[in-house]
């Protein structure tokens, strides 16, 4: 019987070989694992939404009154003169306001009178403001070269300026693109009782664009020398760094409607006081019906006129205790138990249809 | 003889070589690892078989009737000789037929050519008559139906150019990755709109710079390509190891160590003990002396019990290397296949064919075991090996959530277009020459000229696109497979809770696609064996002769003893009863030999024997019935045998060819005697069959059949006469399956030799046909089993498994309906859904059974039509009946909860299309539904029927082979594992160990995947709908010329690093309420349910404050920013005012965050303030440096210019609290007045300390209940496995239908193989003997 011998063996072996336990597979425990890191559970219950829009009441009035203090603080004067400064017969038609602000020949002086309504400290800020003039439009924000702006060796690079790039013959023109050549190119000069007030253009750009943006070995170059004058030119032998209007055009303005800083008037100004200012009104805004207003203006810690802030936070405030008032009213009125068992769904509806 | 031979393979090759082209365009239609074209393959194969008149056992006959099909008008004399030669004798036959073949080759290598050349020619029909070419058996190896194998010649193998053996998994290689690697990427539809958003924005018309989007996609793909190339990478480690793992090859006489890799088909190989077999190898000799060697399929299927393995006879010799040398065989099998169990072939072996069989196969991925070493001949290599054929991704599911989300990025599409259309429209209508500093004079592009209005408008359209392209969210698919393969890996496959200590599993997520359609699932629907009950079968009763035996009283008899209100005393087991693992018998009347003096102890006494010798059940260990294990395929066996055991018949020994048992207490009390029984033939069980037989000689030449099956198949074949105990049996039977036990018929008949030796000529036929093989044997099967006479009936018990009834009583408070869906009859169903509370007496059920008087008369009749037509009919109205009784119920105030009980032959019909609606109906009215006796394939098809009818949110469950087509039609598939095999976990989604977790696994994961996803996408679909929004506000100020608000650095860092992490923070750690709770309170389940924080309105409340934030965000800071800011009176400009907004954007979108977090654990904090915070270092950095490229001054210096401001810190302030009051007003109103579910048990349990539930889970385990003891020291003996339970309705024929229909691979009859391995195996006679 041979066979059974070996199938003896055969099954023998069979039970030596059956697999060794393994190690076990039990899963180590760890808090992360299991989900059970220690966490807070917040529960909005109305006890935390009423003094939550308390606290943003508390907090918030305040700042709003103190803000629009600030604002009320400030003495701004205001004045469009965009239409007046055309001489009277001209103003009818769009056309002809057109043809006398693009007549190079023609006389843009124009004198306006300011009255000072309450006691301005100094600094005085002049500021121009221009309406619908679309700064941060896609074509004009870009047309630009920062490159070439900051500089010197540069001036070549004038990619991205298109179409005011370079000159019909082909040499570029420094600072080059639309936002350089539509420069604001309005004056205005100050005078008070007879007596000239003095602008200071100084310090009216930010330093760091000043000092990083615009080189100082960076000086203008065929600028406006085209066919289309798109507005200011500037002096080749001051270097772009210090041409503080240009630097204060080029940091674009968000929305169409901006105000920029002019120069600032470093003596104070007395209530009913009379300004004179004589201003030449270079700048084309009659062809996209641009409003132009001269603004003089004071700043407290808030900066300019603003009411914005002081009347959002003032609001929202009193809106917060509104709520706080209208939830804890609803508390009372319909009142619930936290955790009300009966509330739960299947409670509710027992047949669970 | 040798020259001739080389001669004549010589001139074959050249033809061959000509051919190569056809035959491997051939392979290209077989080998694509389509079911399609495998099916196709196969048909064809059986179409072959069809034409073929001579199809029968010698396969080499049908080889030689094709071929004389094919060329009868070439050679018609060598055929007739041949023909006359096959009626002599099949032996000189053969010899003919090779010289024929010989002949053959000579003319026609010539021949071939022509008509190779000329399909060549002639394209797709040239090709079809070159592949019929192919069909010319011994000249032509490549035929479509089969290989031929010249072992140990390589050079002759050469020529038909099998593939090696080398094996890459790895889905790219050095040079295919980028390429293949992006493609994949690029499938995804958000990946191609970035990449198509980053080519335009390279255009001028673009606003913004391509880094744009060009970062963000590359980040994202960035990470996606690392994962790929990682996997990869393993994969290709993995490769490598395998590839180069040594093997022992015969060269020269002697063996020669190479690579796996360099191995081939035809090549005889050395596999030594606990060594893996390198490709499929045909078994030839073993150093076991009777030829066998045991095998281990774990890798295969996950069964750890070894499997036997036979060689022929007739090469056992083959064994050392100066022996192996001499082996030239010719093995005639198969094309690659995928089906694991079965194989077909013959080997010639010096001019004698002996047909192969699945027991000769020894798989690529097996080991040996118990055996010093094998020499096996190589048949499939490398991909072509049946599991490499077999690894077959899965088609990948995706979640309802997920589809979801689909439509809501098409929704933000039809707002992205929105947008731009209206900027569009307004670009075209703004642009004009009176703004004559934006230079559009002549010669400006068209995107700008005014002359051209249209074009503007449509060029603009593009710019806006790309500029509001965040408004899609790049990272969220990434973000959430990150999320969900962090939940799966970490907290669902680590989760203690859903650890079974018991079985060492812990729970395992195969798939990460559907964490959240966990917290969804409305239907589940489980198996009954393995997964509501233990699978582990104990010996319980049963009936001897008309006699009931066995004193217990099952778990279910009580309960239903509870129901019915008497109490059952608890009937203590007497001291005596004998309790081991598969029995749990207790009657003095049987033990210690008491059977003697019983009624009828001859009965009793095949009864005994029947059980000791009719199963295919391996033992292993020591040979004292105190020590032997049984190995067997299933539990149900393995309880029998030890029964057995405990009667005084140990069956000890299994040879090939001899079973031993030793007897005791049959002279008389304590004498004990080996008997040794010669096992002639086994009837193999199958689910068609429903029953198993031995035929056996006693050592004194009674030749017996035994044969045990389920009670209907042995009843149709019993002798006549004897009724009042077939009456008493049948009784039993009835009250056994009521108290949920599994019955067993019993029967034996005694055979005359002269009928037997007939009979076996015609099984040993059936056993060596190559073509049907099962089928026929089948037939011959039944020709032996009938005029059975009845010994009796055993009852084996099924016990639930923990925790079940409780686990399904949740469930149902979670809103979930359970269905069970079984193979067992009606009453044990109803029982075991008794237990499990599933159906209750308060409920109001209905019945649809065919066990009814009126259609047992019909089918008594037996006119299948006629059977068909009633049964429909009967089933309609009953169907008809049962709705308009359950609408009733359903208006009437006080309804009873309803219940349907319906098995599988009423399903059929109900199933019918004109019927399905109304069962439908019927069912989703119904709370628990109950189908029995069903097949697999109606078990997918229910599942498919609420799943595809109802749209409801499935789950299937179960653990056999039997529920695969189910597991894979459901939305979500769990997998028990269990006891049984891994057939069902492989092809689930989620594997738990006990029914139990199901709990955890939908209470706690699921339900928390769903909120923390719902969270996740509806946020992001904030954030980039805010941010976005801003970008669109700002447009109108621009006269639409599409200019960017922010910086392009900002818009790509948005998504990828300001508000990336915390929502993954979010995805990981948000809680509503803690585990415990969630299973405390299982009706916080109904909210996924209900998808109640992903419907359109919860996404419409998100669009609504993200509207009201971004009009808020943009109007606050621009409107504060118009005049000078500070007492320097300077002006900030376009950068300054964006970079505050931006700054709001992300301070308020990530405190958004904060606020919809139920839970905030330091990581929320950490990745919060972290977020913040890497905004404000970035831009300091950002604008502090200043780089050599253009369009970055804009930024520079912005921030400490904006620093300088009060401005900054009182928009910092207000902005994202205005912005978030809408919100925080909502919440409030929301919780107070209209409060989800969890936000109550929130409050309920707000004051309750932070316990750490699951740290006791680490103490577990010392103590244990005596119950549970026990079991645990079941669980360590080794496993018991099986692919099927018990004797139940299972039919793989409609398993392989559905799995047609529904395109996917059929599962395998994996319990086959434990039987074929213990299988006798016949040598061959030939048919003079």
């Amino acid at each position: 019987m041979s066979t059974t011998a070996a199938s003896t063996s055969g099954a023998a072996g069979s039970a030596d070989s059956s697999p060794p336990r393994r190690n076990s597979k039990r899963p180590k425990y760890s808090k992360f694992t299991q989900q059970e890191l220690p966490a807070c559970k917040p529960i909005l219950t109305p006890k935390w939404v009423i003094s939550a829009f308390t606290l943003i009441s508390v907090i918030f009035i305040p700042i709003g009154v103190a803000s629009l203090l600030a604002s009320r603080d400030v003495v701004e004067i205001v004045d469009r003169y965009e239409t007046d400064c055309i001489p009277e017969s001209l103003r009818g038609e769009k056309a002809t306001k057109l043809a006398h602000i693009q007549d190079p020949l023609s006389n843009k002086t124009c004198q306006r009178n300011l009255t000072v309504p309450k006691h301005m400290k100094q600094p005085i800020f002049v500021y121009y403001q221009l309406d619908n003039f679309y700064q941060n439009h896609r074509r004009y924000v870009k047309s630009r070269n920062d490159e070439q702006l900051r500089k010197g060796r540069e001036a070549n690079t004038t990619s991205g300026c298109d179409p005011e790039d370079t000159t019909s013959d082909g040499s570029p023109i420094v600072p080059c693109g639309l936002i350089a050549w539509s420069l604001f190119n309005d004056t205005y000069n100050f005078t008070r009782n007879e007596q000239s007030l003095n602008v200071n253009k100084k310090d009216i750009s930010w330093k760091s664009d000043r000092d990083r943006k615009f080189g100082d070995n960076v000086f203008p170059k065929n600028f406006q020398n085209g066919t289309l004058i798109g507005g200011g030119s500037l002096n080749p032998n001051i270097s772009l760094s210090k041409q503080e209007d240009l630097i204060v055009w080029m940091r674009t303005a968000a929305l169409p409607t901006f105000r920029k800083l002019y120069g600032k008037i470093e003596v104070d100004l007395e209530a009913n006081d009379v300004i004179t200012v004589v201003l030449q009104n270079n700048y084309n805004t009659y062809s996209f019906g641009g409003k132009k207003k001269l603004v003089l203006s004071t700043t407290s810690w808030l900066g300019g006129k603003n009411d914005f802030l002081g009347i959002a936070y003032l609001t929202v405030g009193s809106l917060c205790l509104f709520l706080a008032m209208a939830f804890f009213i609803v508390y009372l009125v319909k009142p619930r138990r936290l955790g009300d068992p009966s509330y739960l769904s299947w409670n509710r509806n027992p047949s669970g249809h | 003889m040798r020259s001739e031979s080389q001669d004549w393979r010589e001139r074959r090759r050249s033809a061959a070589d000509s051919m190569r082209k056809e035959t491997h365009q051939g392979n290209g239609v077989m080998v694509p690892r389509t079911t399609k074209t495998l099916v196709g393959g196969r048909e064809g194969g059986r179409e072959g078989s069809g034409k073929n008149p001579f199809a029968g056992p010698y396969g080499l006959l049908s080889t030689v009737a094709i071929l004389y099909e094919e060329i009868n008008e070439i050679c018609t004399g060598h055929i007739q000789t041949a023909a006359a030669a096959e009626r002599e004798n099949p032996q000189v036959a053969e010899r003919g037929i090779l010289n024929l073949s010989r002949f053959l080759s000579s003319k026609m290598s010539g021949w071939d050519r022509v008509r190779s050349a000329r399909s060549r020619l002639g394209g797709r029909t040239g090709r079809q008559s070159s592949s019929r070419t192919v069909h010319l058996g011994h000249v032509q190896p490549q035929n479509p139906a089969h290989r031929t194998i010249y072992c140990n010649d390589r050079d002759a193998n050469l020529i038909t150019g099998f593939k090696g053996n080398s094996v890459s998994t790895t889905k790219f290689n050095v040079l295919t990755f980028l390429p293949k690697g992006l493609f994949e990427q690029f499938r995804r539809v958000a990946n191609l709109y970035f990449l198509f958003i980053s080519i335009l924005s390279t255009t001028p018309i673009s606003p913004v710079h391509p880094i744009t989007n060009v970062v963000p996609l590359s980040l994202v793909l960035f990470v996606s390509l690392v994962k790929e190339a990682f996997e990869d990478w393993k994969r290709l480690l993995n490769d490598r190891v395998i590839n180069g793992t040594p093997i022992d090859v015969l060269h020269d006489q002697k063996w020669e160590n190479i690579p796996w890799k360099k191995l081939q088909v035809g090549d005889i190989v050395r596999v030594k003990q606990d060594g893996f077999f390198p490709a499929d190898l045909v078994f030839l000799a073993s150093t076991n002396p009777d030829g066998v060697c045991y095998i281990e399929t774990a890798n295969l299927d996950g069964e750890t019990n070894l499997k036997i393995r036979k060689a022929l006879e007739r090469t056992w010799d083959y064994l050392l290397p100066d022996k192996a040398a001499e082996f030239k065989g010719e093995i005639q099998c198969e094309q690659p296949n995928n089906s694991l169990y079965t194989f077909t072939g013959n080997l010639i072996i010096q001019k004698q064919t002996l047909p192969l069989s699945p027991n000769q196969i020894l798989l690529r991925g097996c080991s040996l075991r118990n055996t010093e070493y094998i020499v096996g001949a190589v048949v499939f290599t490398g991909h072509e090996t049946k599991v490499m054929m077999n690894a077959m991704s899965v088609p990948s599911k995706r979640s309802t959530l997920e589809r979801k989300l689909d439509k809501l990025i098409l929704a933000l599409f039809g707002v992205l277009f929105l947008m731009c259309f209206i900027g569009a429209i307004g670009s075209g209508v703004f642009i004009n020459r009176k703004y004559y500093y934006l230079g559009l004079g002549e010669g400006v592009e068209s995107q700008f000229n005014p002359n051209n209005r249209i074009v503007v408008a449509i060029l603009t359209m593009f710019t806006l696109i790309t500029l509001y392209s965040t408004i899609i969210p790049i990272s969220l698919y990434v973000s959430i497979e990150m999320i969900k393969f962090i939940q799966s890996t970490q907290f669902i496959n680590k989760d203690l809770h859903m650890y079974h200590i018991e079985s060492d599993t812990p729970a395992l997520a195969r798939t990460s696609n559907l964490n959240e359609e966990l917290g969804q699932v409305e239907y589940i629907f489980s198996d009954k064996t393995g997964t509501l009950t233990r699978n582990l079968m104990e010996f319980f009763k049963c009936s001897i002769a008309g006699e009931v035996y066995g004193t217990g009283i099952t778990e279910i008899e009580r309960g239903s003893a509870q129901r019915n209100g008497p109490k059952i005393d608890q009937v203590k087991g007497s001291a005596a009863a004998v309790h081991e693992k598969g029995f749990n018998f207790d009657d003095a009347r049987l033990m210690h030999g008491a059977w003697r003096n019983e009624r009828d102890p001859e009965t009793c006494k095949e009864f005994f024997r029947c059980l000791a010798i009719c199963h295919t059940v391996l033992p292993e260990g020591d040979e004292s019935p105190e020590k032997i294990t049984y190995q067997a395929a299933s539990p149900d066996e393995a309880a029998l045998v030890t029964a057995a055991k405990k009667f005084g018949f140990f069956f000890y020994r299994r040879t090939p060819t001899v079973i031993m048992v030793r007897e005791s207490h049959i002279e008389k009390m304590g004498k004990i005697q080996d008997v040794s029984y010669e096992i002639l033939n086994v009837l193999e069980f199958n689910s068609t069959r429903k029953r198993q037989s031995v035929v056996c000689r006693y050592p004194n030449g009674r030749i017996v059949l035994y044969c045990k099956g389920a009670d209907t198949v042995i009843y149709e074949r019993l002798m006549e006469g004897n009724h009042n105990m077939k009456k008493a049996t049948r009784e039993h039977l009835g009250q056994f399956g009521s108290s949920g036990l599994r019955t067993l018929c019993l029967a034996y008949r005694d055979l005359s030799s002269e009928f037997y030796g007939s009979w076996n000529e015609k099984f040993i036929q059936a056993k060596s046909s190559l073509r049907d093989r099962e089928k026929k044997l089948d037939v011959v099967a039944e020709l032996i089993e009938k005029d059975l006479i009845l010994i009796g009936c055993t009852a084996i018990e099924d016990k639930l498994q923990d925790g079940v009834p409780s686990c399904i009583e949740t469930l149902s408070r979670a809103g979930i309906k359970i269905w069970v869906l079984t193979g067992d009859k009606l009453e044990t169903a109803i029982n075991i859904a008794y237990a499990c509370s599933l159906i209750n007496n308060d409920m109001k059920q209905f019945i649809i059974s065919s066990e009814t008087d009126e259609i047992r008369e019909v089918e008594s009749r037996g006119d299948p039509v006629e059977i068909a037509r009633i049964m429909r009919d009967l089933v309609k109205q009953e169907l008809k009946r049962c709705l308009e009784e359950a609408q009733c119920y359903l208006h009437s105030l006080s309804a009873p909860k309803l219940a349907l009980v319906i098995d599988g032959k009423c399903l059929m019909y109900a199933l019918d299309p004109s019927l399905r609606v109304t069962l439908l109906n019927l069912c989703l009215n119904c709370s628990s539904v109950v189908c029995c006796r069903v097949s697999p394939l109606q078990k997918a098809q229910v599942t498919s029927l609420v799943k595809k009818g109802a749209r409801k949110i499935t789950l299937s469950i179960g653990d056999g082979a039997n529920d695969v087509s189910m597991i894979q039609a459901a939305h979500v598939g769990v997998g028990i594992s269990g006891l049984e095999g891994m057939q069902a976990v492989m092809a689930s989604d989620f594997a738990i160990a006990q029914f139990r977790f199901l709990t955890d696994l939908l209470l706690v994961h699921g339900r928390w995947s769903y909120l923390r996803i719902c969270k996740v996408v509806t946020y992001f679909f904030y954030k980039n709908l805010t941010f976005t929004l801003t970008q669109f506000w700002f447009t109108f100020q621009t006269g639409f010329s599409g200019q960017r608000f922010y910086d392009d650095w900002y818009q790509s860092l948005y998504n990828v690093i300001f508000t990336a992490l915390p929502v993954i923070i979010l995805g990981l750690f948000d809680k509503d309420v803690s585990a415990s709770l969630s299973k405390k309170y299982p009706g916080l389940y109904k909210e996924g349910i209900r998808n109640s924080f992903f419907k359109w309105k919860v996404v419409a409340v998100w669009a609504f404050f993200s509207f009201y934030q971004s009009l808020v965000l943009y109007n606050f800071t621009v409107a504060a920013s118009s005049n000078s800011l500070n007492s320097s009176g300077k002006m900030i400009g376009l950068w300054d005012v964006s970079t505050m907004a931006f700054t709001c954007v992300v301070v308020t979108v990530n405190l958004r965050l904060l606020m919809a977090c139920n839970s905030i654990t330091r990581w929320h904090h950490i990745s919060i303030s972290g977020s913040i915070l890497a905004w404000f270092i970035f831009i300091f950095i950002y604008s502090g440096v200043m780089t050599p490229y253009d369009r970055q001054e804009n930024i520079f210096f912005v921030i400490f210019v904006l620093m300088s401001t009060f401005y900054f810190y009182l928009c910092l302030l207000l902005v994202p609290i205005v912005a978030l009051l809408g919100d925080f007003v909502y919440l409030g109103i929301q919780r107070w007045f209209f409060p989800y579910d969890y936000q109550i048990v929130q409050e309920i349990h707000r004051n309750d300390p932070e316990v750490s539930s699951r740290a006791e889970l680490t103490e577990i385990g010392s103590q244990l209940t005596p119950d549970e003891e026990r079991s645990y020291a079941i669980s360590q003996l080794p496993r018991e496995t099986s692919k099927h339970t018990g004797f139940a309705f299972d039919s793989p024929g409609y398993e392989s239908f559905f799995a047609l229909q529904a395109g996917v691979l059929t599962p395998q009859k994996a319990w086959d193989v434990a039987r074929r391995a213990s299988m006798r195996t016949q040598q061959p006679r030939t048919p003079q003997n």
